[in-house]
């Protein structure tokens, strides 16, 4: 890793620790009571203790949760969730407290060290007691790091806190934009979303300011809470730029179920966001068992004319996957991007996809997918692209791209194209491919294995995706996809 | 008679549910054709002439059978072509269809192609022409079986909209269970090329007929491949050309 | 026939075309040479009255009509012609059936009859034979799969087959080769050389004129005409470069 990159992790890492100890103490009970009730949402509110008109906007969800239908058109196989056998408030939950590294599973260990993490942070990662306080001592300055990280944003005067923070101390700036991209009703889990959130991020980069790093959610994993229900809010001023990272190529283990996240991405008049996101949780073993639900609706606003948002995701591991990042494209010639690589192997489902509504006259889209399906699995791209009658001289372009290893994976991909206005000029591509015989063939007669020989190629069929995304993690995602896709040949 | 569908109905979302209701109890089943093996078939399905033109037919193509379909859905009303193909080892199919409507027409084409055994090969071409506040769409659904190794499936899905108020919706879905297969599709929605029209006025021609010209070449390749007496659908569709272009 | 005052002209807002002043007499045959970006296909395109080409001040005198009261079709069917740099492909639609039906459609707004298949096929081969071109040709969609010399011969084809008042043809010569060359002037001179007739020819290179002599010559400038002469102009911007004659 270079120099610049571990700056980077350490101002993370060091970030982490200042925000864990934001957390009060003081709390009686570790426990909501077990369900989802008025009072459970109740509770939440008041351990984070929210001013009233937060815990209405929360109460006014749930009671609309109540009336709504749950679910289940996708290509999924969804067990039945049972809603009130869960909790839906649990106290930063520590990490399971291991003596040293040799008590973690081995698997994931491995996993660690392919990916090139030095051993401390592995500490930190999987929770080895002790390991968190060294790892900042030791290897890491943290106080000065964690200063100059955050001197910068406020001299730029982008806020970036949590959103629990941010309902506190800028109550206005959330109240004015919390649910505006996605509202209450939206959908069943961001009705859920919105009554029982527990944390995440708020951004809001003023008129003109170019935010001048990149942000990242990397220290809220290692937090101990580790949110099964986020809610992220992202606002642009006018000529504003961010981008913004989640998530981390680590797995890690998790008992939580459910995890239903709500993203909001405002953009004013030619502001620009770059959402990425490299996720790869934990996938269950090979037999499918112990996975997660992954439910994510995320949605971004192309308010202002010349308002830009990119989507960039790179997926793997999930159990089952349901999230399509969409863009309403309301201003003039606002434009929306959606990058995506969806890698699925073993038993496990995708269904991912996305939304781009052209409402505002010289819109424009892109839409690239690459799917690979590997093992056992199923991944389907369902996307949906929408010129409503008043959109001018609005343009799309779809390439749809899935590769299959094997013959027991399936590649799907459902996409609707609905055009009301005859100037739209929209154009969609889909292929299937497999990796052929020759390509390996040749990768192997120069010296690589099957694996790594399937990993380039692999890389190579997703590159196009891969390169939006801001280095660090596309080198990251590449390793990724690698690891992803052990056991799928042969 | 199962129950009137609504627009839930994937197979339904873009119909005129209203229209459909005063044909529905009237509706035989659909009809169901057979291709012995090695046999060909060659089918030109034109509009009935009815405001409500409903045709529903299921096709199995036995090894090495061959099917060409054209079709012309240009009904007043509503005019609705479904059809389901099921194509054995090596068959070869392709359909080659036309919406064109005008009013407020809802016009729909709704396809399911099963490739249930190896080296079949599908091809469908599609093109709409919709005006005033008509609605056209293409659903067009391939399945391929974990047995459907070598499969090439394709699809051309071209709309162009004449008019603010009229529709175009895709839908080619692909639902794919065989690695070793070639499976693309293409569609596009567009209008007519500025530089295209601008050649033909400086050459004299008037609006009208300029527009009907390239819209008719825009359809025409469609029907290059009958065989045989074309039963009057090239003309049928250049008259329903004009109407929605004037 | 065609009188040009004072025209001025945008595109996509920018001025191209900044007070030109021409007249082309009938009976004669005239060049407009220039450097690129002096706003020669810009002229083509304003006179034939292409879309997103805006007039802001002047005005064109068409064979006694106000140019701009005419939409282009009715242009064409009044007699101008308008041969294109880059001719169009049109996928789908024949040529025999573009040209018949743009010929009759000129024929309909002047109260003529329309031609019948026969006799369009019939017109048709007589002015492609007269261009060396093989008829078969004409059964091919528009320019689709045509080289750039054949694009450039079907349009004089075309010219053959319309029989226009004038000719405004933008830069035919360019991308011929010699022999194209040779048939494109060849048919220029056949059709269009009449004392009832006139041709405008907008071109880079020199080289056409030595098969199309014209009766003037001028040099198109960042918008305007800033030098007439004689065919020996031609020459001497030939020999001297467009910075220098202007000057």
């Amino acid at each position: 890793m270079n120099e610049e990159a571990v700056t980077n992790r350490e101002a993370r890492e060091a970030l982490a620790k200042d925000y864990e100890w934001g957390f009060s103490s003081d709390i009686e009970q570790e426990f909501a009571p077990k369900g989802l009730s008025e009072d459970t949402v109740r509770f939440i509110s008041a351990k984070k203790g929210e001013p009233e008109w937060m815990l209405e906007w929360r109460l006014k969800a749930y009671r609309a949760w109540l009336e709504m239908e749950e679910v289940d058109w996708a290509k999924l196989t969804i067990p039945k969730i049972d809603y009130q056998d869960a909790y839906y408030y649990a106290a930063p939950k520590p990490k399971p407290k291991l003596g040293s590294l040799d008590e973690v599973d081995p698997e994931i260990l491995r996993v660690y060290e392919k990916l090139g993490i030095p051993i401390e942070e592995q500490k930190v990662l999987a929770g080895v007691e002790g390991a968190r306080k060294v790892a900042v001592d030791a290897v890491f300055d943290s106080v000065s790091v964690a200063t100059t990280f955050r001197e910068e944003l406020k001299a730029a005067g982008v806020i970036f806190l949590s959103i629990s923070e941010a309902i506190r101390e800028y109550p206005d700036l959330v109240r004015k934009y919390l649910g505006s991209v996605v509202p209450q009703r939206d959908n069943y889990f961001a009705c859920l979303n919105s009554a029982v959130f527990s944390d995440g991020t708020f951004v809001y980069v003023p008129e003109g300011v170019r935010c001048p790093m990149e942000l990242s959610t990397y220290f809220r994993i290692n937090a101990e809470n580790t949110g099964q229900f986020e809610r992220t809010l992202i606002v642009a001023d006018k000529g504003a730029y961010v981008s913004y990272l989640e998530g981390c190529t680590a797995p890690m283990r998790d008992e939580n179920q459910l995890h239903a996240a709500v993203v909001e991405i405002f953009a004013h008049e030619d502001a620009e966001v770059k959402y990425s996101t490299v996720q790869n949780w934990y996938p269950g073993d090979a037999e499918g068992k112990g996975g997660i639900f992954n439910f994510v609706t995320k949605r971004a606003l192309c308010n202002g004319a010349r308002s830009k948002v990119s989507w960039t995701q790179v997926e793997t591991g999930s159990a089952i996957t349901w999230k399509y990042p969409s863009c309403i494209l309301k201003g003039e010639d606002s434009v929306g991007e959606f990058y995506s690589v969806a890698l699925t192997n073993n038993y496990q489902q995708a269904d991912t996809g996305t939304k781009m509504i052209h409402i505002g006259a010289g819109s424009r889209s892109t839409i690239v997918s690459k799917g690979i399906s590997a093992g056992k699995s199923n991944n389907t791209y369902r996307g949906l692209v929408r010129v409503l009658p008043g959109a001018e001289n609005v343009r799309n372009f779809t390439q749809c791209d899935s590769l299959l290893l094997g013959s027991d994976c399936g590649a799907h991909t459902v996409p609707y194209i609905e055009v009301k206005n005859p100037t739209a000029t929209i154009e969609h591509e889909a292929t299937t491919s497999k990796i052929s015989e020759d390509q390996l063939f040749y990768s192997m007669a120069r010296g690589l294995d099957q694996e790594a020989a399937v990993a380039l190629i692999v890389n190579g069929f997703a590159r196009e995706v891969l390169k939006q995304l801001p280095m660090e993690f596309a080198v990251e995602a590449q390793k990724l996809l690698g690891i992803s896709l052990e056991g799928s040949v042969g | 008679m199962t129950a009137l569908p609504t627009r839930k109905l994937e197979a339904f979302r873009y119909a005129d549910i209203d229209a459909l209701a005063s044909v529905w109890t009237s509706l035989a089943a659909p009809e169901r054709v057979e291709i012995a093996a090695q046999q060909r078939l060659q089918q030109i399905w034109l509009p009935s002439g009815d405001e409500v033109d409903v045709r529903r037919v299921e096709m199995v193509l036995e090894a090495g059978a061959v099917a060409r379909i054209f079709a012309l859905n240009s009904a007043s009303r509503y005019g609705r072509f479904e059809l389901d193909v099921t194509m054995h080892e090596e068959a070869d199919f392709a359909f080659y269809g036309a919406n064109i409507g005008g009013g407020d027409s809802t016009l729909e084409i709704v396809t399911t192609l099963r490739h249930v055994a190896p080296g079949a090969t599908s091809h469908q071409t599609i093109r709409s022409v919709l005006g005033d506040k008509a609605t056209g769409s293409f659903l067009g659904r391939i399945e391929v079986a974990r047995e459907g190794q070598q499969t090439d499936a394709e699809q051309s899905v071209k709309a162009m909209l004449l008019d603010r108020g009229a529709t175009a919706n895709a839908k080619p879905e692909l639902e794919i269970f065989a690695d070793d297969v070639k499976c693309a599709h293409g569609a596009t929605v567009g209008e007519l090329d500025k530089n295209q029209l601008f050649y033909a006025a400086a050459r004299g021609m008037d609006p009208v007929s300029a527009r009907a010209l390239l819209l008719e070449g825009f359809v025409s390749g469609l029907w290059d491949e009958i065989e045989g007496d074309d039963q009057g659908i090239a003309a049928l569709a250049r008259d329903a050309l004009r109407k929605v272009a004037a | 026939m065609l009188k040009i005052e004072n025209l001025h002209a945008t595109v996509a807002g920018k001025p191209i075309l900044n007070g030109l002043t021409l007249t082309v007499p009938t009976g004669e045959i005239h060049a407009i040479m220039g450097p690129n970006g002096a706003g020669k296909s810009t002229l083509a395109y304003v006179l034939g009255g292409r879309p997103g080409y805006e007039v802001t001040e002047g005005s064109v005198t068409f064979d006694g009509q106000d140019l701009f009261a005419l939409e282009p079709h009715e242009r064409a069917a009044a007699g101008m012609f308008l041969g294109f740099q880059y001719p169009v492909e049109i996928p789908g639609v024949s040529y025999l059936q573009f040209l018949r039906e743009a010929l009759n459609s000129q024929r309909r707004a002047k109260g003529e009859k329309d031609l019948s298949g026969g006799e369009f096929i019939r017109l048709s081969k007589d002015k492609a034979a007269l261009l060396g071109m093989d008829p078969e040709m004409l059964k091919r969609p528009v320019n689709v799969g045509f080289s750039g010399g054949e694009k450039k011969r079907a349009e004089m084809v075309q010219l053959g087959i319309m029989d226009p008042k004038i000719a405004i043809l933008d830069e035919t010569d360019s991308g011929l080769d010699i022999d194209a060359l040779k048939a494109v002037g060849a048919g220029i001179n056949s059709i269009m050389r009449s004392p009832e007739k006139s041709v405008l020819l907008i071109t880079h290179y020199q080289r056409l004129l030595d098969y199309v002599t014209p009766d003037k010559v001028h040099v198109l400038s960042r918008g305007q005409i800033v030098r007439s002469g004689g065919p020996e102009l031609a020459h001497e911007l030939e020999r001297e470069g467009y910075a220098e004659a202007a000057a």
